[in-house]
């Protein structure tokens, strides 16, 4: 099995590191960056299977942001990360495509287990695709 | 039951009570002020118009009297002088000189009434030629006497009372008559009694009278009140006008002998002769109807003042009592609207406090986390150390939950949500509840009675919020037992068709509440309850809750008796609580995201 691309985006720079840290010694491929803006033009540059995405940043916000990136990217598996007082936004979110979303603060096995529900998704997913489209390879 | 209302404005009395006695006395007083004073000025204008005008007419009245009386005593006189004018014309010395004819003419002239007692011939030297009456004058000599003299100048005279040679008071009417050569006297004594009469029989009241004077200011006729004919009347007499007059005698303070008192006086000249005929009354007695018509002016004036202060104060009396109940109203109204403003912008505040907090905490449990990693990839550590550093990143995921827990609270009490509204059957609702609630309240010694209104119409509400509404109620109703045995919680329904609504008591035979807690007891934060037991946030939420379903919670208690929620619920969704949400746009609904959202 492929490591899975992981894409953390949220403002506060200490959590994303953390998180980063801790799923990268999980045997994902993480990249950080801290806000909207970033995570778009990553798009850009490399390929990702799951985005966990805050929502409430400065400049460009998390539901913008996750719009472009489903606007890029539809197939790419996001996970919000919301606090309480956002919950109905994380609601939103979804409905926008977004896979799930954890409320902070959140021990860090839920949010593990969502990230691998979110990869396993993405891979039934692909398979579909691929059973559906097997021209498309 | 004391309330929480009722103990609190105690000390905010004193200058409260004054304001409104303050007030009431201003309200007397202006008006008062604004009706007594043009009552007293148009009394006292009615009082002068009123006595003017009848003083015009009582000096009017006693002119006319004057004149009046004046003429027909002038037309007595007059026709008299006529009667002796005529017979003295067609009677000749001779005829007139035998006593038979004599005696003819007089019964003649006196045919219409007794108005001559006497009748005499006089010749040119004042001896009596003949002479008809009850006094034996016959050859008496006139010719010194004082009318004679003015006779022989005048022709007719007519003279003042006198009693001349009879003793008696009359007056003579005389006719000096050129027959040819000759020159006579016709002389007629007039009836006095007949012209007293005439005058002395004028009334008016009983002081009022009607008198003459001569010249000299002697009584021709008796007054009624003091003084007799012939005697010398108190009061000059004053030159001889044309005109009638009328005069308010004062009391005079400086004359002295008795005392008149003031009096109305109308008077008038006679021609001939010089009289002057008096009509006079006391001033008090002629203007007593003037006087009685001022008392009643007067009294009814009185009445009026007493009746207005009367209405006023009562009216006054009711104004006040109304404003006071307004205020009341308005008092508890702003304390509720106070509670309500305070409660929302707690509300903010803490969602603020909430969502700052969270990222922080989100941090720590990710860096317990990688602690945790750590301690797992070390080898090299003691089992001793590794064991107690792993109770404490234990310690910490506990504690930061507990944080969570908090923030959670904090972040339900201040949100906006759509409510899941459902038809709810309360008493079925209210019986799940208590069933939730039941085991722990066993053990505890504590019974649940319920009066649940049967046939309650079901209501449209959230059922999710009520339950934690009711659950936070009953935990509360039996943490209040704590330290008592037993204790009971009566929970009852009833429909309120004026409210539309349903109102649901939840009363427990708990510790009760203080006053002082009791005012703050859905205050955020705000607990009895000791540190780590309860948030305070229990109430709050309840209330906003509550009020959110457009319903009302409120609350009763009393030390070592217990505590009464009464909560309100609608029959049907508010609708205020509707345009909140329209407001809202962006906090949709905290729904279970496997539903259908409605939006």
């Amino acid at each position: 099995m492929k490591k899975a691309k992981v894409l953390i985006v949220d403002d506060e720079v200490a959590f994303a590191d953390n998180i980063a840290k801790l799923i990268s010694k999980r045997g994902y491929e993480v990249t950080t960056v801290n806000n909207g803006q970033s995570a778009v033009e990553a798009l850009d540059e490399s390929d990702f299977d799951i985005i966990i995405l805050d929502l409430k940043m400065p400049g460009l916000d998390g539901l913008a942001t996750l719009k472009l990136i489903k606007g890029k990217r539809p197939g790419v598996e996001v996970i919000i990360l919301t606090g309480h007082g956002s919950m109905e936004s994380g609601i939103d979110g979804i409905q926008l495509g977004a896979f799930d979303f954890i409320m902070k603060p959140v021990r860090f096995e839920d949010l593990h287990e969502k990230i691998r529900q979110a990869y396993q998704r993405k891979l039934v997913h692909e398979e579909n695709v691929e059973g559906l489209m097997p021209d498309s390879q | 039951m004391e309330t929480a209302e009722s103990n609190h404005p105690t000390n905010g009395e004193g200058p409260k009570e004054r304001q409104y006695s303050r007030l009431y006395r201003k309200f007397v007083f202006l008006t008062l002020i604004s009706s007594l004073v043009p009552l007293l000025l148009l009394g006292w204008g009615i009082n002068i118009y009123y006595s003017n005008f009848s003083s015009a007419r009582m000096k009017e009245y006693f002119q006319s009297q004057v004149e009046y009386h004046r003429k027909i005593i002038e037309l007595f006189l007059k026709e008299r002088t006529q009667d002796l004018q005529l017979v003295a014309l067609t009677h000749s010395l001779e005829q007139l000189q035998k006593q038979p004819n004599l005696m003819r003419v007089l019964d003649a002239i006196n045919r219409e009434g007794q108005y001559f007692t006497d009748l005499g011939v006089i010749s040119e030297q004042g001896k009596h030629f003949a002479y008809i009456g009850p006094y034996d004058l016959m050859g008496k000599d006139y010719s010194q006497t004082f009318w004679f003299k003015e006779l022989m100048e005048k022709k007719v005279f007519i003279s003042d009372m006198f009693t001349g040679f009879r003793d008696a008071p009359h007056f003579i009417i005389a006719f000096l008559r050129f027959e040819g050569e000759r020159r006579w006297i016709l002389r007629a004594s007039i009836d006095t009694d007949y012209l007293r009469s005439l005058v002395e029989n004028v009334k008016i009241g009983h002081t009022g009278e009607a008198y003459l004077l001569n010249q000299a200011g002697i009584f021709q006729t008796s007054p009624r009140s003091s003084g007799k004919i012939m005697g010398k009347a108190p009061l000059a007499v004053g030159q001889f006008k044309e005109d009638s007059g009328i005069r308010i005698l004062e009391r005079d303070q400086s004359s002295p002998g008795p005392q008149l008192p003031k009096q109305i006086v109308a008077y008038a000249w006679l021609k001939e002769p010089r009289w002057l005929l008096i009509v006079k009354q006391d001033y008090d007695e002629a203007f007593r109807n003037v006087n009685h018509a001022n008392q009643a002016t007067l009294i009814i004036l009185l009445l009026s003042f007493l009746g207005i202060i009367l209405i006023t104060v009562i009216i006054t009396r009711t104004m006040i009592k109304t404003i006071r109940k307004r205020d009341q109203e308005s008092d508890q109204l702003n304390k509720q609207l106070m509670q309500a403003s305070k409660l929302a912008s707690l509300g903010e505040l803490s969602a603020g406090v909430a969502h700052e907090i969270n990222n922080p905490l989100a941090i720590i449990l990710m860096e317990n986390q990688v602690v945790r990693d750590s301690v797992e990839e070390t080898p090299t550590l003691e089992e001793e150390f590794k064991g107690q550093l792993q109770e404490s990143l234990s310690q910490i995921d506990a504690q930061v939950q507990r944080c969570n827990l908090i923030t959670h609270n904090l972040l339900r009490f201040s949100r906006r949500t759509i409510s899941l509204i459902e038809m709810v059957d309360l008493n079925a609702f209210l019986r799940e509840v208590i069933q939730l609630m039941e085991g722990r309240g066993k053990g505890m010694g504590i019974q649940f009675n319920t009066t649940l209104e049967k046939d309650l119409k079901p209501i449209l509400s959230d059922p999710s919020k009520l339950q934690q509404v009711f659950l936070n109620l009953i935990t509360n109703a039996m943490d209040a037992h704590e330290g008592k045995p037993y204790g009971s919680i009566s929970i009852s329904t009833r429909s309120n068709s004026e409210r539309q609504g349903v109102e649901i008591v939840v009363a427990d035979s708990g510790s009760g509440i203080s006053p002082e807690n009791l005012e703050r007891i859905f205050d955020p934060f705000f607990t009895t309850k000791p540190v780590g037991k309860g948030t305070g946030l229990g109430l709050s939420i309840s209330y906003s809750i509550i009020e959110q379903l457009g319903g009302a919670i409120s609350v009763q208690s009393e030390i070592g008796q217990g505590t009464q929620f009464t909560l309100f619920l609608p029959f049907g969704p508010a609708k205020d609580s509707q345009k909140n949400l329209e407001e809202v746009p962006d906090q949709p609904s905290l729904q279970d995201p496997e539903k259908e959202p409605r939006k």
